[in-house]
């Protein structure tokens, strides 16, 4: 896969198109042309499937990454969203596959996908605390501890 | 009339904890919930307050049957981020020792899945043979599992030449009982009769959702990170993606005994070539800032680590994602419209490793209290739950 | 007259009474899971008495000093009273079988049927056993006892009668001494043979038709809720019930004992353990089968052979 023909297939400018190194490229979006590049990424050859979701905390923004593999290189979806707006499209009426891993965000950061159907806890049991996102930075041992009341 | 029944976390079928809750009509699933979060141990969040030679231990004990590719996963994210170039030797070990696991690993399912079939008889042979790939493991890193061999820039030990001769005749060994029971999973009755045609997965779906390994392969997608993207050592060693086209567990079970004569096939190219020189190279404790991607065939399926760097000596994130929590919908898809009884065959049919899926914060097992799913507190907290919402 | 009451209390509790059976019953399980071990490549039982054979007695020892839990939801009267009435019922049929010499502790005219009536019953009472438990598996498990009785009790009924058809009479007893006199009902009944083999494993409920109680599936299924006293009285039914299919197979086709009462305490013995050595066997060869497997095959199956089987007899005029 080169650089000119992921920018021509998705049809989004070239500075958003990061070569990491060979076989490694970055997209940067924003939440309007999320899914719109998603679908134009199916479509391409040599299109695999989404290996999973990674969110982690940039700052005072939330950073949800998109792990596409294709057989000759791994293109990673990036976008940003601020924490005090966590709303993002779900992905699942493209890809099915997609719905534990946003659940699995959901559970562990807080972000909202519109249009999951179930974004029911995954992992955190069903008394957990509102609000309390453990993957984020804030969220240390000792505060999750106190928070539950350090019974746990 | 419709039950629900519960299927774990207790559960004589399931080797970890999980929750399915299914609902059944007349004996056939006609709808699935699946709940994970049993053995939450908190990795991602460990990972935060550890160093980088740290965490090669900590991603050696996500899972214990599948520790290798971990470890090999993680060791190669961080070589990326450092700009490192593992030593040729050093790779054709991490071959051979991940192809062993996959061994080890496929010989273990084929028991499991005997067992949840009722055949007592082939378990117990299938772990007998299961046995020899184990010594051989322990033989060349000290341990039967989480071999610790696995370092940052290399591998810590080396594989000696009376060891290959060893190696050399359990493979053997194990080929011919690869071999017999390819013939008894395609010759007997009631194998056939529990296996061929049961939890189906379309192409169409295992697409769709996304579903990876041996899963996936059974469905006919030649989907294969050592073929796709090849890592370690497997750039130079020529091997076969299996797959089958029947959908089912019969095919499964023929796609991870073929996989097992294959991988037997690869240790010994990798033997026979494996060049001379150092296992492992210097590593600085310091990680420049950046951000990694990389993935392994593990037994199970493409197993995924990403990491992002910020500078110091410890991470910023860690992401895993093991190979069970992608074919989880999979099996949900799978498990509609199966009879109850075939449910545990199902289950194990995608060689579920439960302690692979969830990893992620909850508490940090370093604080004075234990951790809370620990063994004796998740069985408590089970039994409680169940009573409240059911009433038993 | 004192000697002769005397020698009948003998005979009912020590031999070939209830003492001769009870051991026979712990000696039957012991050989059936050293024999499944050895296929399966494993020891088996090995230590608690010499090669392990006292390990059964162990067992249910143990089993009845274990806490004994009725669940609040059971219903209590049948819940307790099944597993009592099953022992009772599984050693019952036994006094029928000659055991030494060519009669049966008690024989009499259609003693046959009573022993096919027991078994249903045995059949009957594990859906209760398990219905009364209260436990969605073992309802779930019950109900598959009930539908795999609905498979195997025909042919396992009509197996039976081909020897009673061949030797004119409905006892046990009789059976056996027109085979003595004759010859072995296995050779020229095999297909009865066969389909009585097959239909005892169904009923005792030994892999692979095991699937009331299907162990990775539904987790015990009836038995899921017994403990303690009652289980150890059910293990003690099973192996009582093991007891009895062998001691079948080996009177009504292989002809039972045979000879002058030393002599045929031996050549019963060892038909007994031919016949628990192929149910053994069996045991150790396959998977589970699925409850629609086993009810479309034995209707397929079993039930046509039977019927074949019987008209064959009827035929030949044998």
């Amino acid at each position: 896969m080169r650089r000119s023909e992921l920018r021509r297939q998705l049809r989004i400018r070239a500075r958003d198109i990061i070569v990491k190194r060979e076989r490694r490229f970055a997209v940067n979006v924003d939440e309007k042309s999320l899914k719109r590049v998603i679908r134009r990424l199916m479509r391409m050859d040599n299109y695999t499937h989404l290996s999973t979701i990674t969110a982690l905390e940039v700052g005072s923004e939330i950073e949800v990454i998109y792990h596409f593999a294709f057989t000759d290189a791994m293109v990673s979806v990036k976008i940003r969203i601020s924490k005090d707006d966590l709303l993002l499209p779900s992905i699942v009426d493209l890809i099915p596959g997609a719905a534990l891993y946003e659940r699995e965000i959901h559970d562990l950061f807080g972000v909202e996908f519109e249009g999951n159907p179930d974004l029911s806890p995954l992992l955190l049991p069903d008394d957990w605390p509102e609000g309390v996102y453990p993957l984020r930075k804030w969220w240390s041992a000792e505060r999750i501890n106190a928070k539950l009341g350090g019974k746990r | 009339m419709t039950f629900e029944i519960p299927f774990g976390p207790q559960h004589p079928a399931l080797e970890e904890p999980i929750n399915f809750m299914f609902k059944i009509e007349e004996e056939r699933v006609i709808d699935v919930k699946t709940r994970l979060g049993y053995v939450h141990r908190g990795i991602e969040k460990i990972a935060e307050s550890r160093n980088y030679q740290q965490l090669v231990y900590l991603s050696e004990r996500i899972c214990g049957i599948c520790s290798f590719a971990h470890t090999l996963c993680y060791s190669q994210t961080v070589e990326e981020l450092l700009g490192l170039e593992v030593p040729e030797r050093a790779k054709f070990i991490r071959t051979i020792l991940a192809e062993m696991e996959r061994i080890q690993n496929h010989y273990l399912w084929l028991g499991l899945t005997a067992k949840e079939m009722g055949f007592e008889t082939l378990f117990m042979y299938a772990w007998r043979d299961r046995e020899t790939i184990i010594e051989m493991l322990d033989m060349i890193s000290g341990k039967r599992v989480n071999y610790g061999v696995n370092t940052i820039g290399g591998v810590r030990r080396d594989i000696a030449e009376s060891t290959i001769e060893r190696i050399e005749k359990s493979l053997e060994y194990l080929e011919k009982r690869a071999e017999h029971y390819t013939r008894v999973c395609t010759k007997d009755p009631s194998i056939l009769k529990r296996t061929v045609g049961v939890g189906i997965l379309r192409p169409r779906e295992a697409r769709a959702l996304c579903a990876v390994g041996p899963t996936a392969r059974a469905s006919g997608i030649a989907r294969d990170v050592r073929a796709d993207e090849p890592y370690a050592a497997y750039g130079e060693i020529p091997f076969k993606v299996v797959t089958y086209r029947g959908c089912d567990v019969a095919s499964r079970m023929y796609v991870r005994i073929d996989e097992i004569k294959e991988s037997i096939r690869i240790i010994r190219y990798a033997l026979k070539k494996m060049p001379e020189g150092p296992i492992r190279v210097k590593v600085p404790t310091r990680v420049p800032e950046g951000e990694a991607v990389s993935r392994v065939e593990a037994p199970r399926g493409e197993n995924l680590h990403f990491l992002k760097s910020n500078g110091s000596d410890k991470p910023e994130r860690w992401k895993i994602r093991a190979p069970t929590l992608a074919n989880l919908l999979s099996l949900c898809r799978m498990l509609i419209g199966v009879n109850l009884a075939d449910v545990p065959v199902v289950i194990a049919g995608i060689d579920p490793c439960i302690a692979c899926a969830e990893r992620v914060a909850l508490i940090d097992a370093k604080t004075k209290r234990r951790e809370i799913w620990d063994g004796k507190d998740l069985w408590r907290y089970a039994n409680e739950w169940y009573r409240r919402k059911y009433g038993f | 007259m004192v000697s002769e009451e005397i020698w009948i209390l003998i005979e009912i509790f020590l031999f070939p009474g209830f003492l001769f059976l009870f051991s026979l019953a712990f000696f039957t399980e012991w050989f059936d899971r050293k024999i499944v071990a050895r296929f399966q490549n494993r020891y088996g039982p090995l230590h608690v008495g010499p090669k392990g054979i006292l390990q059964p007695i162990a067992d249910f020892f143990k089993l009845l000093s274990k806490e004994d839990i009725t669940p609040r939801a059971a219903d209590k009267v049948p819940f307790r009273l099944m597993p009592i009435l099953l022992l009772t019922l599984a050693i019952a049929p036994l006094f029928c079988i000659p055991i030494m010499g060519s009669n049966g502790l008690i024989s009499f005219e259609g003693d046959l049927v009573l022993i096919m009536f027991i078994m249903s019953l045995m059949a009957l009472l594990v859906f209760i056993g398990g219905w009364a438990s209260t436990n969605r598996f073992g309802t779930i498990g019950s109900i598959r006892a009930g539908l795999q009785m609905f498979a195997y009790e025909i042919p396992m009924n009509l197996s039976m009668i081909g020897p009673a058809i061949s030797a004119g009479s409905l006892s046990v007893s009789k059976i056996v001494e027109w085979q003595i006199n004759g010859v072995w009902n296995v050779l020229i009944q095999p297909v009865g043979f066969a389909v009585l083999t097959i239909c005892l494993m169904a009923h005792l409920q030994r892999i692979p038709f095991d699937i009331p109680e299907a162990e990775s599936e539904i987790v015990g299924g009836w038995l899921v809720e017994f403990s303690g006293k009652k289980l150890a009285l059910i293990r003690l039914a099973n192996d009582f019930e093991f007891v009895l299919a062998s001691s079948l197979m080996a009177s009504l086709f292989l002809g039972g004992p045979y000879g002058p009462w030393y002599i045929s305490l031996i050549t019963y013995l060892a038909k007994f353990l031919l016949c628990a050595f192929i149910l053994s066997n069996l045991r150790a060869a396959f998977a589970r089968y699925r409850i629609d497997h086993l009810l479309t095959g034995a209707w397929k199956y079993l039930t046509p052979l039977a019927l074949l089987q019987v008209c064959l007899i009827k035929a030949w005029g044998i």
